[in-house]
């Protein structure tokens, strides 16, 4: 793909209830006020009650249709462990995987009848994928900005930090604001400050 | 979901990031339409949410969610007849519940425009079938456009109105998921103003299909359709891209795959993009064939334009060779993505792929078995607690015919209270063909916005026949899974206004219900049991249907008011000195926000997933769980 190295496609993993279509979306609105062309690919209905949810966001003039396919996808945000494990086949070798560490357990774990795969098994299984990994603990710094539920900000806030997308900081602050009313507004700001933080050195 | 607000505004020339969805709803706005009726089905569901909340801005707009997809079509039909410009949406079996009103519209035609638009479900996201609705267009006779983005989503409304208005025909606008679920920058057109009033100009030999008036109309249509293909022939909906001796012929969402495939493989290859599928240009596929040695056709599900070029290269003695899904090289199932599009060029063509697919495969294969996370019951659905008083009550020994909504659920252990599904309303009559033939208990189950939809005639024809079956009616006050759409029940309209609600018991009891009672699945789940038993007892003892109706808010709307009040209540906890390890929380009622400690190998609760309901607290046998500061 001749425009391949413009496009940048971005993979949002993670469970129905986490705000995955929320950052997509923002990202998303992030880029076309940055006069960038941009597609989502979302899915709703059935596909979101608790289950695992993705989300594609594509940047670039050579997006034209909704979806990152297996191995082509450079930057995969993942909500939660397993939920980033379910779809590193999407990444591209040399693509860069930033991952929420808190875990939320699937119903057949919680009942005890599967087993929730441990941090090692989860490393070494990504390792034959040539990425780079960045772990962020999200929900530790949602809650610290004010709301569990703003783990989606924290972790926009670490690819942004990362360098990872073709806008700043300061253009994403600004589609948070416009997105969020009241006092959610303060805390989703806050949280996109400490995803940011969380991954700029010294720490 | 964009605000109603900005899809309101004057603003040309201004570019917003839109889901099809949205972008068809703008598109209502800007052509000028009197009135849109629809039932909400997954994925044109945002369709409806847009125009709901848009609505009591506009001017000369009037908006309904219908109770289904056949009252829609035929109240949106008859506005067109009336002479104003209208639509209905409906999901691909939607269209099947309309089928009977959508075949006679074709046959009248309209005065005024109308658009259907129809959305597929390609992979079968949110359906329980995959079927391909361009069929309706040919066996209706009735024209068709297939947009590939947002922003063609919203430009072929607007032509659809245009040549729906110059052939006097309703006209097909067919999606798919891709399409419809997309997010894209779409910019703003000109605002136009519908009518406030029309006339109904009498015209009963043209809308009054009898025998005799219907017999001159089908030639007449034939002779429509000949002059839709024509405009097909001529219109910029249909045109060809790039050149080289390889062609491709493609419609929808297909033409974005075919076109990243093209640059990716760094082919020349000529693109046939038909934006207008029914009726297709018939000449000027033919010229392409006659152009193009070797033809890739690119349609998702079934061979619709394939068997149309074959037909075509038959009728016109062309030699070419026209590869597709006939051969096996592109699936007919499951919705494609520019992987699928560039194996199947690198094959016909015998080109090397600058990825290397068979790699990236391998990759995937080596990541497997993980813990599935399906949807779910979220915590505090108070479906869980109805389902499992059914299963208790039965002893899981019934039959549980089920129906279409989140409660379709249900199907997973440890509920597995879904039994038998066929479409919207199918709880309530299949119910009847099983207890009339097994004589082992039935309880049904429906949720209240498919119970308006499609429930009634079901239970008029239990009790008129007399058939034994249990009907546990969710009245969880909304259309939940499609987002929270308000039905007869509710007592709030696509216009935002306040009306009465019909009651779902006073309906059962004027169908002649005779046993009919309710039930708040929150109360104590031995209580609700104990419900759930007295109705299959009377049932068992009057041999005649009974209604239990089990309400309660959906949780999703009772979490919502929570965070915008910030008033929650004190949360549940297990007492780990009570807590035994039995599972027996975990094992039967399995809530999401319920977790085995697996240190310590008791209950426990997820602060930030439990939505206060409770229902945990009766399923303990040790009194473990409370609720309170820990």
């Amino acid at each position: 793909m001749a425009r391949t190295g413009i496009t940048r496609n971005i993979v949002v993993t993670g469970v129905g209830g986490q705000g995955v279509l929320t950052l997509a979306q923002i990202m998303a609105q992030a880029a076309l006020n940055e006069s960038n062309n941009v597609r989502v690919g979302e899915i709703h209905g059935m596909a979101q009650r608790g289950g695992h949810v993705v989300s594609f966001v594509r940047i670039g003039d050579g997006a034209l249709g909704p979806i990152v396919d297996i191995g082509t996808g450079d930057v995969i945000i993942g909500f939660e462990p397993l939920e980033t494990l379910r779809e590193i086949s999407l990444v591209r070798p040399g693509g860069h995987v930033v991952m929420n560490t808190h875990v939320q357990y699937p119903v057949a774990v919680s009942m005890g009848h599967d087993r929730y795969p441990s941090e090692a098994e989860i490393d070494r299984l990504m390792s034959p994928f040539g990425v780079e990994v960045t772990k962020v603990d999200a929900m530790t710094l949602a809650q610290k900005a004010g709301s569990p539920r703003a783990v989606n900000m924290v972790m926009f806030g670490a690819v942004l930090g990362l360098g990872l997308l073709p806008f700043g900081v300061g253009t994403a602050r600004a589609v948070v604001r416009s997105a969020f009313g009241g006092r959610y507004e303060a805390i989703n700001s806050a949280a996109l400050d400490l995803g940011v933080a969380a991954v700029s050195g010294g720490s | 979901m964009v605000k109603a607000k900005e899809l309101l505004q004057d603003a040309v020339g201004e570019t917003l990031l839109l889901l099809a969805n949205e972008a068809i709803a703008r598109a209502v706005l800007e052509a000028g339409v009197r009135l849109v009726a629809l039932y909400p089905g997954t994925p044109s569901s945002e369709i409806g949410n847009s125009l709901t909340q848009m609505a009591p801005h506009m001017e000369n707009f009037y908006f309904e969610f219908s109770a289904n997809e056949k009252v829609a079509i035929e109240v949106a039909g008859a506005a067109a007849v009336a002479g104003v410009r209208s639509m209905m949406v409906c999901k691909g079996p939607g269209l099947n519940v309309a089928a009977d009103p959508f075949l006679s519209l074709a046959y009248v035609g309209v005065r005024g425009g109308m658009v259907i638009v129809v959305a597929d479900d390609p992979s079968m996201w949110s359906s329980q079938n995959e079927n391909d609705s361009r069929y309706y267009a040919l066996m209706a006779n009735m024209p068709m456009l297939e947009p590939a983005d947002p922003a063609e989503a919203k430009a072929m409304v607007l032509a659809a109105y245009d040549l729906s208005e110059e052939l006097e025909l309703p006209v097909l606008l067919r999606t798919t998921t891709r399409v419809n679920h997309t997010r894209a920058p779409v910019p703003l057109g000109p605002i136009a103003r519908p009518p406030e009033h029309v006339v109904f100009k009498k015209e009963p030999l043209r809308f009054v299909p009898i025998p005799a008036v219907a017999r001159k109309q089908h030639p007449a249509l034939l002779r429509q359709i000949e002059r839709a293909r024509e405009v097909s022939e001529a219109t910029p909906l249909n045109f060809v891209t790039g050149e080289g001796e390889f062609g491709v012929v493609t419609s929808g969402v297909s033409y974005n795959y075919v076109r990243e495939a093209i640059e990716a493989l760094s082919i020349s290859a000529a693109v046939l993009k038909l934006g207008m599928t029914h009726p297709v240009p018939e000449d000027m596929i033919a010229r392409f064939l006659e152009a193009h040695p070797t033809v890739l056709v690119v349609e998702e599900l079934e061979p619709v334009l394939e068997t149309h070029l074959r037909r075509l290269a038959q009728l016109h003695s062309i030699d070419v060779r026209i590869v597709g899904k006939e051969q096996g090289v592109l699936p007919r199932t499951f919705e494609f993505n520019t992987r699928i599009v560039m194996r199947a060029m690198t094959g016909v063509l015998g080109v090397e792929s600058p990825i290397d697919w068979d790699a990236a495969e391998e990759r995937a294969r080596s990541v497997r078995d993980l813990p599935p996370r399906p949807p779910l019951l979220c915590p505090g659905c108070p479906h869980r607690a109805t389902y499992y008083a059914i299963r208790a009550a039965t002893r899981g020994k019934a039959i549980y015919p089920s129906d279409i909504g989140c409660y379709t659920l249900s199907i997973a252990p440890p509920l597995e209270t879904a039994d038998i599904l066929f479409d919207m309303g199918s709880s309530i009559t299949t119910a009847c063909g099983i207890a009339r033939v097994t004589g082992q208990d039935v309880v049904a189950t429906i949720g209240d916005s498919t119970f308006f939809a499609s429930g009634l005639p079901g239970l008029a024809n239990a009790v008129y026949n007399r058939h034994p079956i249990c009907l546990v009616v969710l009245d969880n006050r909304t259309t939940a899974m499609t987002g929270h759409q308000p039905h007869p029940g509710t007592g709030l309209t696509g216009m935002q206004e306040s009306v009465p609600p019909l009651r779902i018991e006073d309906v059962c009891r004027g169908l002649g219900v005779e046993y009919v009672r309710t039930v708040d699945p929150f109360q104590p789940l031995s209580e609700v049991v104990a419900e759930v038993r007295q109705l299959v007892q009377w049932v068992r003892d009057n041999r005649a249907p009974g209604v239990l109706v089990s309400r309660a808010p959906c949780a999703l709307l009772t979490a919502a008011e929570r965070r915008s009040t910030g008033v929650f209540p004190e949360p549940y906890y297990v007492d780990v000195d009570l807590c035994n390890g039995c599972r027996r929380c975990l094992n039967r009622f399995s809530c999401p926000a319920m977790y085995l400690n697996q240190e310590t190998g008791q209950a426990a609760i997820d602060p930030a997933l439990c939505n206060y309901c409770g229902s945990c607290v009766h399923v303990c046998p040790q009194g473990a769980i409370k609720q309170g500061g820990v």
